[in-house]
């Protein structure tokens, strides 16, 4: 049932998507295309991220979810592998779909066309599990994940630590921020 | 069908953690050929990498656990994967049990008893502080049970602390130095503390004492060996069922390999322990290995964790010191019934190094913000934060429990499932625990502190010991009633969970188990 639901949401979506204009995806990411996502995914990611920590989007946030969703579960530093460690990929499409879904029942819209307002009432409704039309997977439990993978790119770095002007300290420097 | 059958051992341990670690250590000391077999990679001190981030790799990628009830969603975060398994990012807060913790029932008519008192095990518990290293004061915590001294001082007090202590003082209570597996100075060839907030990360230094530096290069020592990627699926008995005589497992291509052994010891944390006693029922064993009592997966508990959270008006420096705790409250942890309805223990941990980001991190503290709102918060947290967690006590009943579940994991056998309430008197004793917390935080100056949702943290159970085969699944010394030379290691033994973390128990029941099974060597390899 879960599952059927998701398929429904991400078919509905892929037919959404098509038209909306591309978001910027952020500095890192610049000429990559995503792994697993499609490229109307990463943006609506992109975008969503950023509204829940400023600076995801420009820190790569997409492709940091996009890489980690594609590997080996194993290697994965997404913070949902161990609060969830069923299949990342659906989740996470079936969570954009969710935020596509929303956007199209409030504001007959894609979610990359909102304005900050707009956008910023479906953040709110998924954050107080408020949405109309997202039901799965739960808007507050993908909120709580996807705000996590900003914080980890906004907050959670080197540089994160040095916006915030705070001592890193490592043992074993990072080979890489992710 | 089979692929592969390797050469018998005296000893095969599934799970290369802090209890089949230390397990494999002492027996190959005294003489056991030893093979552990662990469903994980193998791990290097140089995979801990600073950082919440990278941190991840180093977390369970097993089966995932199908959990229901309303304490749930540990059961991922607790495990580790890989050599050392949780042992490489755990926070070496170390504690006994009180006295009280081993005869709940006695005293009081609900939960258990063990079969073994404190003084049983006090001597083991001495002897594994020296092991790990232990850093406290035990002079200062005088609710903990009486001890040898610790073999370390405690670290310094941390300005988190510090900030914490007026509110402990106001309110009457003690706030003490913690007992942490953690060097505060150079100890057993390894370094001391430098305080940099990164345990959670693991410790490559070794300050904190995890299994890369402790128990494997005793272990490889005395000859023990070690195979990764190799997922124990189910323990072989003879045809008369009352002698294991090995183990099947799983290697990362699917192949089964069989692995003859004159002793079996899981170690493979609480709900794959009792998880793989279930898979291996055959005709003699119908219901599971070691289930004669029909209990073999019931009496699970884990702690009621609640977290309590400030801004302080003075700079805290949360990203410094340990990510265990800083310091400790003990005080009134033996009344179990502090007012009517509510039962229990609880311990205060005070003073959790925080770094910005991950579950436990300055962001997840209030996950309800977001945009500039967050931004704002994080950049004050960055330097005022502070916290405390406490854990209460969950009274051992059959009805938590842990089962085969219908849907299968990805190795096609049949997943754990894990059902855990809270009894009512537990919940009214975690709600008193909360007000208590808010209450210190107000009086150390915090004048909007904040609590988290209640959360489960440790998983004990589900393998029970006990002195009836009719009411439990292993004797004190973790071997089953119904097997002879099947053993249990960790923490699915204890029948009680006390209030406190559960590792020195764990840990002093592997040595008191291995001097077990030294000195019935010749009946147990027979
Ligand atoms: C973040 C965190 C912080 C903690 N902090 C503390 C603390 O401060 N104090 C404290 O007392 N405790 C703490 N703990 C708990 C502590 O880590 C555990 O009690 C301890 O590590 C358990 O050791 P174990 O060997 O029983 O299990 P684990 O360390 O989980 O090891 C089990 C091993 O078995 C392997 N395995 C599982 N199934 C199989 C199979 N079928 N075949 C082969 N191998 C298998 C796993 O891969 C794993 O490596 C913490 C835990 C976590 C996660
Ligand atoms: S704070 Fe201490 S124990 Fe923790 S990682 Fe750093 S040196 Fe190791």
């Amino acid at each position: 049932m879960r599952r059927r639901r998701f398929i429904a949401n991400i078919l509905r979506t892929a037919a959404l998507l098509g038209t909306v204009p591309r978001v910027v995806l952020g500095q890192s990411q610049e000429g990559d295309r995503p792994m697993s996502l499609t490229d109307p995914e990463a943006e609506t990611l992109s975008k969503w991220c950023d509204l829940l920590a400023p600076g995801a989007a420009r820190a790569g946030v997409a492709r940091y979810v996009d890489q980690n969703i594609s590997g080996r579960f194993g290697e994965s530093m997404l913070l949902l592998r161990y609060l969830d460690s069923g299949a990342m990929l659906p989740f996470y499409r079936g969570g954009i779909a969710g935020i596509e879904q929303e956007s199209q029942h409030r504001f007959a819209m894609g979610f990359a066309r909102l304005d900050p307002q707009q956008s910023g009432e479906i953040v709110a409704a998924a954050a107080r599990s408020k949405t109309e039309a997202w039901t799965t997977p739960d808007p507050n439990f993908f909120y709580f994940i996807s705000r996590s993978d900003a914080v980890d790119m906004v907050y959670g770095t080197e540089a994160g630590f040095a916006q915030l002007d705070i001592p890193y300290l490592a043992h074993i420097d990072p080979p890489k921020p992710w | 069908m089979t692929d592969h059958t390797h050469d018998p051992v005296d000893v095969v341990i599934a799970g290369s953690g802090i209890a089949g670690s230390t397990m494999a250590a002492e027996l190959a000391e005294a003489g056991f050929s030893v093979l552990v077999l662990e469903a994980g990679p193998e791990r290097k001190l140089s995979e801990m990498v600073s950082s919440q981030i990278w941190s991840r790799r180093l977390r369970w990628a097993g089966p995932e656990v199908i959990e229901t009830g309303d304490l749930v969603g540990a059961a991922n975060f607790a495990m580790g994967w890989g050599t050392g398994g949780a042992g490489l990012h755990w926070y070496a807060n170390w504690y006994r049990l009180h006295p009280d913790d081993f005869r709940v029932n006695t005293l009081h008519g609900k939960s258990l008893d063990w079969p073994i008192t404190y003084d049983d095990l006090r001597p083991w518990y001495d002897h594994a502080q020296t092991y790990f290293g232990v850093s406290g004061d035990a002079k200062a915590d005088q609710w903990s049970p009486q001890s040898d001294p610790y073999p370390m001082p405690p670290l310094p007090l941390s300005r988190q602390s510090q900030a914490l202590k007026k509110g402990f003082d106001a309110v009457g209570l003690a706030l003490v130095p913690n007992s942490l597996a953690v060097n505060s100075q150079s100890y057993d060839g390894r370094a001391g503390c430098i305080l940099d907030g990164w345990c959670d990360a693991g410790c490559p230094i070794g300050a904190l004492a995890n299994p890369l530096v402790l128990q494997w290069p005793k272990a490889f020592k005395a000859g023990a060996k070690l195979r990764h990627h190799a997922y124990v699926s189910k323990i072989t008995t003879d045809p008369s069922g009352k002698r294991a005589t090995g183990v099947e497992y799983l290697d990362e291509q699917g192949a089964r390999h069989v692995q003859p052994a004159a002793i079996v010891i899981p170690a493979c944390h609480t709900i794959w322990n009792a998880r793989l006693l279930l898979l291996s029922a055959n005709d003699q064993h119908p219901d599971g290995l070691g289930n004669g009592s029909g209990l073999l997966g019931r009496h699970f508990t884990s702690h009621a964790l609640t977290t309590i959270h400030g801004l302080f008006p003075d700079e805290t420096e949360p990203y410094r010191g340990v990510t265990g705790a800083n310091t400790l409250c003990l005080e009134g942890y033996d009344d179990k019934t502090p007012a009517k309805g509510a039962f229990g223990s609880r311990a205060w941990l005070a003073a959790q190094a925080t770094k910005p980001n991950d579950l436990l991190g300055l962001a997840l503290a209030r996950p309800e913000l977001y945009g500039a709102a967050l931004d704002d918060y994080m950049r004050r947290a960055a330097r005022h934060y502070g916290n405390m967690t406490v854990l209460c006590e969950e009274t051992s009943i059959p009805e938590n429990r842990i089962e085969l579940d219908s849907q299968k994991d990805r190795f096609g056998l049949p997943a754990a499932k894990v059902t855990n309430t809270l009894p009512k008197d537990n919940a009214a004793r975690s709600d008193l625990a909360r007000a208590e917390g808010l209450k210190i935080f107000k009086a150390a100056g915090v004048s909007a502190p904040w609590a988290g949702q209640r959360a489960p943290m440790h998983m004990m159970g589900g393998t029970i010991m006990g002195d009836d085969p009719a009411t439990s699944v292993t004797n004190s010394f973790g071997q089953t009633h119904d097997v002879e030379n099947l053993f249990l290691a960790g923490a699915s033994l204890f029948p009680t969970p006390g209030a406190v973390n559960p590792t020195a128990t764990l840990a002093a029941l592997v040595f008191r188990t291995a001097k077990h099974i030294s000195d019935n060597r010749a009946a147990l390899l027979r």
